[in-house]
């Protein structure tokens, strides 16, 4: 355990991190808005989620320093009288389990595909990569109506709003893998001719430590950076899902819905609604996407041996 | 040369503008076109707005819900089974030939063969004709609503729809899809003949210079309907002058309307009433009159009008909207949290439930949003509710299903008249004679039954109300339902049109009648 504490605080990963401002203060962001969400009951100053607590005739309040604002409701409150603050934190929560479980799932699906079609080739890839076009050439909005038709079916309308988080991770999951599984098998064909995967085969290392220990580091900046566009897109599938009956429920909103919501009343004067929602949105988007960009340049050994 | 084409051109100019100082045009922005202009193909809202502007109504509705004759100028009750219309003389159709009792005979039986108007005209045996001006409307059995069905008889001119068109198709064929010679030619007696259309795109209208109404204040010489189905867009072609008048106005959008110094909003209740019903065949404890009582108490149903409706709606406590046959002024809505809590106790459920419920998206204004606020207006009396929202698309397979304990509806009465809520709504579901094809909260009561059914062929009118609101009684004592509210029309317009005297609660604005200043 030690030993690893000391590897890591030697490492180039630590040292250029601490050089880069952006990538600090972007993870500083990335650890609050995580915490803020994971924390949401304690954090929050009212529970969206739970509709006793809510009063309509406390909706569209504008926010606090404006004239008809209530010092109760800090940024104002939607239309159906929730506290704009705390629906903000607890759809921040939902969006990032949402977003990070569905990308979780594409990635592993998508990367031992993607090993295993550019790897070993041949029959193997060619049916792989057929799955994965007739994978794509499914609108996710199939496989959703699809899929939660069933577990409609399976356990009624009562149960469907506990089970509607995983659902959503499976359905965003699933339809979106080959977009991994692509991106690796390239990567894996340049890689698998190079002379360090030729000396390893050489050497008598067997074909799973070849893939795992050798070409996947080699193809993980890709990965990355898909990673951080997916989440930005599973967190807009889910608002998506969500408008169409399929997603969370209404009484439920995460980030996305809540920033649907809210569109409607833009050109009204309740802009709050959307845009507050919409601000964590983009910030919460953007830290993921400049740390990835970081990580990029370090893990890429190319740069690595330049700098 | 070029001098000669100036003071042509000017000639032209001033020729021009001299004609158009008498003609007013009416530029109009509904969300959704006419599907045809034969008025048989479609029974729907859009349709008879249609047919009022290019035919004319036996008699129409006013804006008290009294009868107006218009191609009938009176009428006499002869026996149960029979009334006499008076026809008016002197009437000439678009295509010059002269209204008779002919052309109301023909209406009638093509009506009865009208795939959607068929079920309206089942009571109906037929039409007799006394003489050229008059006729004798017969029903199979008494039916008291003989008049209300009269505005729904639009004379077509039967010289006109006689004959075969160049594809061989006997002219007054009623298709629902393709060609036929009455989708795209009319020939009624309507203030307005249709001289352009594109479907979808535009469609002008050009007012009939033989039209009988010389009384008519209306001063519309050329209309132009335009549909526009994003709501954002309709409000702004609204504000930016591009169109004069628009409907519906989405109530986000009132506000902004209101301040426009350019343009007016109006308002009318309409008699759409929206309602939550509450499933007994799947909750043994929707089966208790106090837990139906307790939930209607717990909605606070002025509150969801004030706020999520913004005024928009009128509430409601009954099915049956003000100026109906049935309403009954005692059934005022109940809003009393402390009142709900205490029924929950005395029925013993003072720990509350969880049910389940299911409302359509995109059907009823804001019907999403009020079915949240329903969930945490019962989260007060413990009564956990799971809701899922869905397209319309989706809804009414679901609905019909009964696949969830509450299930939000919407309901118009075809007939402009408080028995049709009942027929639908509240009567014992029987699949044979299709009573309570609606009522997906089986409520059942044989009084209630016996009372619609009684008041379908009550031909005295004063006794029938009495019976209509009878029922109204019953089912607010019995908390049937969960009543909303009746949804508004909205209509926004520029300033120098009077729209108010053209507006009524069947949201069919006689734009024939329109002013402009």
């Amino acid at each position: 355990m030690k030993a690893t504490w000391q590897r890591f605080k030697s490492s180039y990963l630590l040292y250029s991190f601490r050089r880069d401002k952006v990538a600090m203060a972007s993870f500083a962001v990335l650890v609050l808005l995580i915490l803020t969400g994971l924390a949401a009951p304690l954090v929050s100053p009212y529970n969206p989620y739970d509709p006793s607590s809510i009063d309509i005739m406390n909706s569209e309040l504008p926010p606090a320093w404006q004239d008809a604002g209530s010092r109760a409701f800090l940024l104002g409150t939607d239309v159906q009288g929730r506290d704009m603050v705390s629906t903000m934190i607890y759809g921040l929560r939902l969006s990032i389990l949402i977003g990070c479980g569905a990308v979780t799932l594409q990635a592993l699906i998508g990367i031992f595909i993607g090993l295993i079609a550019g790897y070993i080739g041949g029959k193997v890839d060619a049916l792989l990569m057929r799955l994965a076009d007739i994978q794509l050439s499914f609108p996710y909005l199939m496989v959703a109506i699809f899929i939660s038709a069933i577990f409609q079916v399976a356990f009624g309308i009562g149960r469907y709003a506990e089970l509607a988080v995983p659902l959503l991770i499976v359905i965003i999951g699933l339809s979106e893998w080959p977009v991994y599984a692509r991106t690796i098998r390239a990567s894996v064909i340049g890689e698998k001719n190079k002379e360090y995967v030729e000396a390893a085969r050489v050497i008598g290392l067997n074909r799973r430590l070849i893939m795992v220990r050798h070409i996947l580091p080699n193809t993980i900046t890709s990965v990355l950076v898909i990673s951080t566009i997916q989440v930005a897109n599973a967190v807009m599938s889910e608002a998506a899902l969500s408008f169409l009956g399929l997603g969370m429920p209404v009484t439920k909103p995460s980030l996305g819905s809540l920033i649907r919501s809210g569109f409607e009343y833009i050109f009204s004067g309740s802009w709050w609604i959307t845009i507050f929602p919409g601000i964590l949105l983009v910030i919460f988007v953007l830290v993921i996407n400049l740390l990835g960009d970081w990580l990029r340049d370090v893990l890429n050994p190319k740069l690595y041996k330049g700098a | 040369m070029k001098k000669m084409m100036i003071v042509l051109l000017s000639v032209l100019l001033i020729a021009a503008f001299g004609s158009l100082a008498g003609a007013k045009t009416l530029k109009v922005g509904l969300d959704a076109d006419p599907v045809s202009l034969d008025p048989h193909v479609q029974l729907s809202g859009g349709m008879l707005q249609l047919s009022h502007w290019v035919f004319d109504p036996l008699v129409r509705w006013t804006q008290k819900m009294t009868f107006e004759p218009r191609l009938a100028t009176k009428w006499k009750r002869i026996d149960d089974l029979t009334m006499r219309f008076y026809l008016r003389k002197g009437v000439k159709f678009h295509s010059g030939n002269p209204f008779t009792a002919k052309d109301v005979k023909f209406t009638v039986e093509r009506l009865k063969k009208s795939v959607d108007f068929k079920g309206l005209f089942e009571p109906f045996a037929g039409v007799k004709i006394i003489d050229d001006h008059t006729v004798d409307i017969t029903t199979k059995k008494p039916y008291a609503l003989l008049l209300n069905m009269a505005t729904y008889i639009f004379p077509m001119d039967s010289k006109f729809y006689s004959g075969k068109d160049k594809n061989g198709q006997p002219k007054d064929a009623i298709v629902k899809i393709g060609p036929s010679f009455a989708l795209n030619h009319e020939s009624g007696t309507g203030p307005f003949k249709v001289t352009y259309r594109e479907q979808g795109v535009k469609t002008v209208f050009e007012r009939f210079a033989g039209y009988w109404d010389k009384k008519s204040p209306g001063n519309v010489t050329k209309m132009i309907l335009t549909p526009i189905k994003e709501d954002a867009t309709r409000v702004a072609a609204l504000l930016s002058g591009d169109v004069d008048f628009i409907s519906p106005v989405p109530p986000q959008d009132f506000m902004r309307i209101k301040r426009d110094a350019n343009v007016n909003l109006f308002t009318y209740p309409g008699g759409r009433i929206i309602t939550v019903q509450m499933n007994e065949k799947r909750r043994k404890e929707f089966r208790d009159v106090r837990v139906r009582q307790a939930i209607v108490y717990a909605i606070n149903n002025a509150g969801i009008v004030k706020t999520i409706m913004k005024g928009t709606a009128t509430v409601a406590g009954q099915q049956s909207p003000p100026g109906y046959a049935g309403h009954n002024p005692a059934c005022k809505p109940r809003y009393d949290l402390k009142k709900a809590r205490a029924l929950m106790k005395a029925a013993g459920l003072e720990k509350g439930f969880t049910c389940t419920m299911i409302a359509p998206n995109n059907r009823y204004v804001n019907d999403e949003k009020i079915a949240q606020a329903v969930v945490s207006m019962l989260a007060k009396i413990n009564i956990k509710v799971n809701l899922k929202t869905m397209p319309k698309a989706q809804y009414w397979d679901e609905f019909d299903a009964q696949v969830a304990d509450m299930q939000m509806i919407g309901w118009h009465s075809d007939t402009e008249d408080s028995g049709n809520f009942s027929e639908f709504l509240v009567m014992c579901p029987n699949k044979k004679t299709g009573y309570g094809q609606y009522n997906s909260g089986n409520y059942c009561n044989p009084e209630v039954d016996k009372l619609t059914l009684a008041a379908q062929s009550e031909t005295n009118l004063k006794k029938r109300a009495a019976m209509l609101k009878k029922i109204e009684k019953i089912l607010y004592d019995d908390a049937a339902f969960i009543p909303f509210h009746w949804q508004n029309h909205s209509y926004g317009a520029r300033k120098n049109l009077m729209v108010k005297p053209i507006i009524n609660t069947m949201n069919f604005p006689y734009f024939g009648d329109l002013v402009i200043k």
